[in-house]
Formats: structure tokens, sequence, C-alpha cells
């Protein structure tokens, strides 16, 4: 057995559809025509220190300089209206608001859109600049160690930590009958490199042909798409990545397909159908797709042990926001003692590359992502795109080897994304980091340890 | 006159004009009312910039305005405020306050007070230009207090201010050298930082040029990774065998150690103590940075408004809390955040980015992009270095603590305290202000 390092072959994917630039720019033609004529004075001519400008980006390096800027180089420094108050005026580009909905913000739409197009890991300079905490996601921390690493070898270590994870079904132990066969308990599982797979996209989408550019980036990343029946009844072959999501009534249509699927996931519990599924694929993965706070027992009762459990494109889900209801459901399994063999996958909310290592904390084993992969492929919102039935997203034309890397290139971002924070607690595989809230720092917590006998202080 | 003559005599002409023409802008902007419409985050709104940029100009806190006070963040040092005393006990306006800290508590080496309870954070040669090393090193001298070298070397300019420099061991070793370790009064130890706290430190390769990788022994152009963790230190034992190895080229010098905020920073302040650490500089996850992930900026590790009580209580309850000074840093902003830090339990502060926007810093962010900086701060590129004079940014540094010690000797009258000691860990002094609705957009 030979050993493979995963890695995720990231290129160049820049936009291909029109994006609002991030800042206009208004130069007054008077002032700068008058400044020019004062400076040409005062420089004796020299129009090298003339036409000396205040822009490194290139804001002003048209022919006309200043008198046409270039706003979509601008990238807010605020020079040269610092340095002309009176000429210049750099102000945010109002079209920009109109990216991504109440959720999924501007900023947000932007970083995403630059882990597409570049595949790379977002740095930047300064301190942090936004909200100290907040709802949701952003009222956690995750821990780091002074000293501890994933290993001493290499750079920081990172390259040697593992993002695998095992989908399906792992008893806790194998029985084996009188004749030292296994009873029936066997492993069904789909090892995957990272702990990210692609949900189904939004009804809207299903006759776009976005499907096949799902499936060749999952099968490029050695991951998993989910796709409904409805967009795959003409497929002659399954590729390696093909999760088929089907209802109750698709099934026996399902059934009759001459390709074996990996995994299936079936929406809502049946459990005639659950066992039609395992009769007829005993070596598939069977996976039921409910909503966070649906119960699980009866499912449970019945030998299912794959979950993709799905809160709405903004996180909310019938008990609260989603990272709440991701520790309510793991808790729940650990307490009955059949966390290990069970598998969590969770979907909904998920639009940054932080959340995923936040949610595997609350207790996910991977997590299933939506509209990021949307907003990777430059898809607009039209109003809020709250859920898979009603949002509306408007996608441009693309080519599919294009959609395909940017795809790629946004998973190989938030793949190493998830390296820091793993790299940062010295942990050296993400399976490890499970339920390991640990790991993790709550605001609600801190703030009450910090600041409880503070007069006004209330614990929320 | 020669190519050459004529080509610097057109670098002095346009460092001129743009220097003279930042210098108007920063004077103007803080009284035109309305600040630039792009301006500014929830941390550093627009009208603290400005705020600051005026006291950086005026050496005095602004009048009739709170925008000098806060940022809009709604947590942490923003939802904290103070329980002023009624007038009549307040102390008399113009009463003497003392505002000096020791730097060293324990009961051997030498004994160091600085005047004012901060010092200047550590930033390299390479992430900044040596003459914002050099501004900062001559403020910290005329008030007699440290700026840090950061890990990067220790320009040969900065020896004359030697008194007023702590060097800087991180893991990298950068520019580190027998010779400057001697000279230092402090030498600091950077287990972490809290913008990339577990990530090390990454200069990326246009930064490092000619001169900056000749200080830092390295390649011209060519990515440096300063790797976390110190690869020698598995324990507090061997904490202890970095601070020894100190001690025994400069038995003179105290050593600090920076760390960054994690669940456990209460341990690892102990453990420091342990180690033979004078000073723990506790660094929280909010704090500046040249170039660091997004990511863990935002999510990892845990801000310092949080990280100071939990040190501060648990070096109390193992009874050694006056054996080591707290320095804490990481999104310290005004001289309100000072006393706040103060009074959740620190000793004392340690500035970085106020320092950068008193020399017209507009936290836009682009200080790794292409040739850095572009207001000549986070840039080692020979032209934009240029705007800044060293003895220009020395003077509105110097200015803006001035402000800030006025400020903070008005906050210690007005809760009836003669000295900065007696406020550290006085949350009995706070009070936690209730939500305020609408705040500023980050752009």
């Amino acid at each position: 057995m030979s050993f493979k390092r995963y890695h995720i072959p990231v290129a160049p994917a820049p936009n291909s559809a029109p994006h609002p630039h991030r800042f206009n720019v208004n130069v007054s033609k008077v002032g700068l025509a008058s400044l020019l004529i004062r400076e040409i004075f005062h420089y004796r001519g020299d129009m090298n220190a003339v036409l000396s400008r205040p822009c490194m980006y290139g804001v002003f390096s048209g022919p006309v300089g200043g008198f046409a800027p270039r706003a979509d180089n601008c990238v807010g420094c605020l020079r040269c209206t610092v340095q002309y108050p009176d000429m210049v005026r750099v102000e945010p580009n109002p079209d920009r608001l109109e990216l991504g909905d109440s959720y999924f913000t501007p900023d947000n739409v932007d970083t995403v859109l630059y882990e597409a197009a570049t595949g790379r890991v977002p740095v930047k300079g300064a301190g942090y600049r936004g909200r100290y905490g907040g709802p949701g996601w952003d009222g956690m921390w995750t821990d780091m160690s002074e000293i501890v690493r994933p290993t001493r070898d290499g750079i920081h270590g990172r390259e040697f930590i593992s993002t695998q994870i095992d989908i399906g079904e792992h008893p806790a132990w194998l029985r084996f009958d009188e004749v030292d066969d296994s009873d029936g308990s066997r492993w069904r599982v789909i090892r995957l490199p990272l702990p990210m797979l692609f949900d189904r996209l939004p009804d809207s989408l299903l006759s776009g042909g976005w499907e096949a550019a799902l499936l060749d980036a999952a099968g490029s990343l050695e991951t998993l798409a989910i796709v409904p029946w409805k967009a795959l009844r003409e497929m002659s072959s399954a590729p390696s990545a093909l999760v088929p999501l089907v209802a109750p009534a698709d099934v026996d249509q399902l059934l009759e397909v001459t390709w074996r699927p990996r995994m299936v996931e079936m929406v809502g519990w049946d459990a005639e159908v659950f066992a039609r599924l395992r009769s007829a694929w005993p070596e598939c993965v069977v996976a039921v797709r409910i909503p966070f706070g649906d119960p699980i027992d009866e499912p449970l009762e019945f030998g299912c042990r794959t979950f993709h459990l799905v809160a709405d494109y903004h996180g909310r889900t019938s008990s609260g926001f989603v990272l709440g209801a991701i520790r309510h459901v793991h808790d729940a399994l650990v307490e009955r003692g059949i966390r290990e063999q069970t598998t969590l996958i969770g979907s909904g909310g998920l639009t940054a590359a932080e959340h995923v290592p936040k949610a595997i904390i609350a207790g996910l084993d991977g997590v299933a992502l939506d509209t990021p992969l949307m907003v990777a492929l430059q898809g607009r919102f039209r109003g809020e795109c709250r859920t898979a039935e009603s949002c509306h997203v408007e996608m441009p034309n693309v080519e599919r080897t294009w959609a395909v890397q940017r795809l790629v290139n946004l998973m190989g971002s938030w793949r190493d994304q998830m390296l820091e924070i793993l790299g940062a607690m010295g942990l050296r595989e993400v399976r490890r980091l499970r339920g390991e809230v640990g790991r993790a720092m709550f605001q609600a917590d801190l703030e009450q340890e910090a600041f409880g006998e503070i007069e006004g202080y209330v614990h929320v | 006159m020669s190519m050459s003559d004529k080509d610097d005599l057109l670098m002095m002409a346009v460092t001129d004009k743009h220097t003279q023409a930042l210098r108007s802008g920063f004077s103007r902007w803080p009284g035109r009312g309305a600040p630039p419409p792009a301006m500014g985050d929830l941390r550093w709104p627009a009208d603290l910039i400005l705020a600051t940029w005026a006291q950086a100009g005026t050496g005095a806190p602004p009048d009739g305005s709170e925008a000098h006070t806060h940022g809009h963040s709604e947590g942490g040092f923003d939802r904290l405020g103070f329980k002023w005393l009624p007038e009549a006990a307040q102390l008399e306006p113009g009463s003497e306050i003392d505002l000096a800290i020791p730097l060293n508590r324990r009961p051997v080496d030498p004994r160091i007070e600085i005047p004012v309870p901060w010092y200047g954070a550590g930033m390299s040669y390479g992430s900044v230009s040596e003459q914002v090393m050099l501004a900062r090193a001559m403020a910290a001298e005329k008030w007699g207090t440290f700026t840090s070298t950061g890990e990067g070397g220790y320009p040969d300019s900065l020896l004359e201010y030697k008194d007023h420099v702590i060097t800087q061991v991180a893991t990298g070793m950068f520019g580190v050298r027998e010779a400057t370790l001697k000279a230092a009064r402090i030498i600091e130890f950077k287990y972490a930082q809290g913008a990339k706290p577990g990530l090390g430190g990454h200069l990326l390769g246009d930064k490092a040029t000619v001169s900056v990788a000749k200080m830092r022994q390295s390649v011209p152009w060519v990515s440096l990774f300063s790797p976390f963790p110190f690869h020698s230190v598995y324990s507090v034992e061997d904490h202890r065998k970095h601070v020894d190895w100190a001690k025994t080229i400069n038995p003179d010098a105290l050593v600090s150690i920076k760390v960054s905020t994690p669940t456990d920073v209460d341990m690892v302040a102990v453990g420091s103590y342990f180690a033979g650490a004078h000073i723990l500089h506790i660094d929280g996850s909010y704090g500046g940075t040249g170039a660091a992930p997004e990511i863990a900026k935002k999510n990892i590790a845990m801000p310092i408004e949080f990280a100071i009580p939990k040190v501060h209580r648990y070096l109390l309850s193992e009874g050694i809390r006056d054996e080591i000074t707290v320095m804490a840093s990481g999104g310290i902003r005004t001289a309100h955040d000072i006393a706040k830090a103060i009074a959740l339990g620190a000793d004392g502060v340690i500035l970085g980015t106020s320092e950068l926007v008193a020399m017209g810093c507009t936290r836009c962010s682009n200080c790794e992009r292409g040739r850095g900086c572009p207001f000549g701060l986070t840039t080692t590129d020979p032209e934009l270095s240029l705007l800044i004079d060293p003895a220009w940014g020395a003077e509105r540094v110097s200015n803006l603590y001035s402000a800030f010690a006025q400020e903070l000797s008005t906050i210690l009258r007005k809760l009836g305290l003669s000295k900065v000691s007696e406020l550290r860990g006085r949350t009995d002094l706070l009070t936690y202000l209730p939500h305020k609705a609408g705040v500023n957009h980050v752009h």
C-alpha cells in the first residue's frame, strides 16, 4: 500500500461575470486642473514631479490620470482623499450592498469569490475589523496551544494534518457467528479526504446542468455531491462522487438503474424505503435527510446510522440557530452511547471557512455545503435565499471547466483554513475535533467569567 | 549633474510633495466635520481614527467629544464604562497623579520603572520601515518607556536608543545576535502573537528586501516563515531554559514572555512565572499584524478583555500576582481602553496599532499588498518609507502619549485614585453598558 498525500489542485480562475468593485472614486476635475497648473509652476515644469500620483494601485494610472479614475483598482487605502480632502472622495460602492442577502453578507460574498478565484487563504494586514463576537458562529472562538503542534516536522506541522473523515456506519465491535463469519454487523464506511460534501442545489437551478460541474468537482476532490433524483434520470453511469437524493415515491425508479452509488440519501425517514435500499444495495451507505430538531429515535432503532441534518440557508432550525442544534443532537447521541457508530452531516448556515471547523467542534462529522457553491460560481441571489425550494439564484453563463476549478479552489482554500485552525490547536486530524467543545470558547461563557462581577452585566 | 543625482532630486521633490500633502490632510481631516465616507470599521470607527490623528497633532485629548474613547464593536472595552465618583468626591483637577509602573516585581534583578503604564509593541524590521522603528524608539526615549524590535533584527540606527528598546527573540530567531541581546534591558521571548495565534509569522517575499534579508541573515525576495512554536520548548522546564539562556548572555536583562490567549492562558501565565519571567505579555486575538489569515484574526483565541481577568485572578489565587508584571495588548486603542485593561487586572498595556494610526494609518488592511503600506508605515519600499520622517513620527507618537497620559490622569481623578497602580483589578469601578443600536458598517 503506497502513501498518497492529499492535495487539492488549486489554480487561478478569475471572476467570469462582472463584479461590483468595492469603492467609487470621485475626483473634482476643476480642482485637479487647478492643482496641476499650480504644481507646474511650483515644480518649474518638472512633469515627473507634477504627475507623481498619490495612488500605488493604479486608480490614476489611465491616460488622463485622475480625470478618469479607475475605481476597480481602488483598495480603499484612502491616501488620495487624505492628501486632497477637497478634491478626492472615496466611498463604498452601493452596488455591493446588493450582493448576497441578509445572512450571506456582501463581505462574505467578496471573501468566497476571492477564495474561489485563487484557492488561497485570505490574508490581510492590520487587526480584526468586525464586530466583537456576535450571534451564531461569531460567538465562538477556537482554542490554540502555545507549545503543542500536530508534529514538529515541516514548517508549521500542518502539512501532516489529516482532514479525512468516515461517512457511514461502523459498529462498535465485530460479532461473529458459529462459522466465524461476521453476522452482518458490517462496516459501511466511505472515507473522504476532507469533511466537506456538496449539497443539493436549489430547485431553481436543477435544470441548468450545474450538477455536472458539482459532480466533476466533487470527483476531483474525492468527496461527494448530493444530487436530487429528478436531475439524474438520464444518467447512464454513476460518478464515484454521486449521492442520489430520493423521495420515497422515487425509490422504485432508483432501484431500476444499472449503476450503483456508494451512498444514497433519503428525503425524510421511511422505514420501508430504508429496508428496501439496504436489502437491494447492502454495500451502500444509506443516509436520511431530515431537518434539525426532528426526532431520530425511530431511524436509530431501525439501524440507520447516517444522518444528514438540515437547517435553512440562514442556519435556522426549529430550535434556534444551527450551532445549538448540532450540539444538541451530538450530545444526545453521546448520551445514548452510539455517537461513535453514527455519522452526522450538517447543512445550512455554513457560509464561511471558519464555520466548518466550528460545526465540527459542535458535533458534526462533516458538512454539506450549499449557498457558498453558488456564490463561488458568481451566482447572484435575487431576494433572500433562505431555502432550496424558495430561493432564486441568477447564475452566469460559464464554462464547465471554469466552474469546476472555482469549486475546487473554494475547497482548497477552506481546507487550508481548516488546517490553520487545527494547526493552532495542535490537532493532527480533523476527526479528533468532532464534538470537542473544550477546543472552543463561547462568548457567553467568557463574558460571564470576565464581566460577571461588573455592575450592569446580565448573563445571556 | 549625473543621472543619479537627478533621480535623487526627483525623489526628494516627489517625497516632499506627498509628505506635505499628507501632513496637511492629517491635520485637516479631524476638523472637517464629516470623516471620509470609506474610512473606519467597527473596532476603529472613522471618528476614532480622526480623533487619534487630532491627538497626535495636538498632544491633548479632544474637547467635547467622546469619539476618542471607544469603538463600535458592541463588546469588550466598547461595552465597559466607568463608575465615576460624584464630582465632590473626585480628586482636584491638577492634582498629582502617578502613572508609573514597575516592570520587575521580583526581589532580584534590576529595577525598571516606566513613567506611563504602556510601552510599544513589537514590530519587526521588514513589517515596518526603519524610519517607523526609529520614530517609535525616539518617542519611547522621550517618555522613558520602551519599544520593541519585533522579530526582524536590530538596525544599527536603534543602538542610540538601546536603553528604550526591547529586543525580541521569536521562533525564527531572525536577526537575533549576542551583541543586541547584551545591549537590551529587556529581552522578549515571543511564543505567539494575538492576531495569528499558533500560526507563526510570515514575511511575504515582496517585503524581504535586500536590507531586510541582510538583517535577518536570509535570502532577498524569499518569503520568510517564523515557524510556530519554539521547537525547543515542550514544557515549563524548557521554557525556563530559554530564560536561563537569555540571562546567561545578559544577566542584567529583564525577561518578558509574550503569549497569546488560549483557554488555559491562566496556566500559561503561571508557567511563565515559574520559568522566571519578569513580564508576562498577553496578546489578545483582536490585535494588530502586518499580515495574517483573516480566519485567524477573527476566530482563534480569545480577545484580551476576557484574558486579563482570567490571568489576574489566577495569579492572585496562586499568591504570585505581585511578583510578575502583566502587560496586555491586542486592541488597546485609547486611554479609556488602557484604564479598562488595568481595571480588569493588567499592570499596563502595550500599544501597536494606535501608534501607527498616530503616524497616519487609516486601517485600510493593505499592509501586506504589493509594495506595502501606501502611507510609508508597514513597508520597506525605499520610496514609500521616506514618507515617514523619524522626527515627525516621533513627535506624533509622543503627542499621542501625552494625550493618553492626560486622559488617563483625568480618568483616575474622576475615580478618586492618585496612582494608576491603585486601579489594577478594580472591576468594581467598571460598569457594563447596555447594547447600543445602530453601528457603522464595515467596508
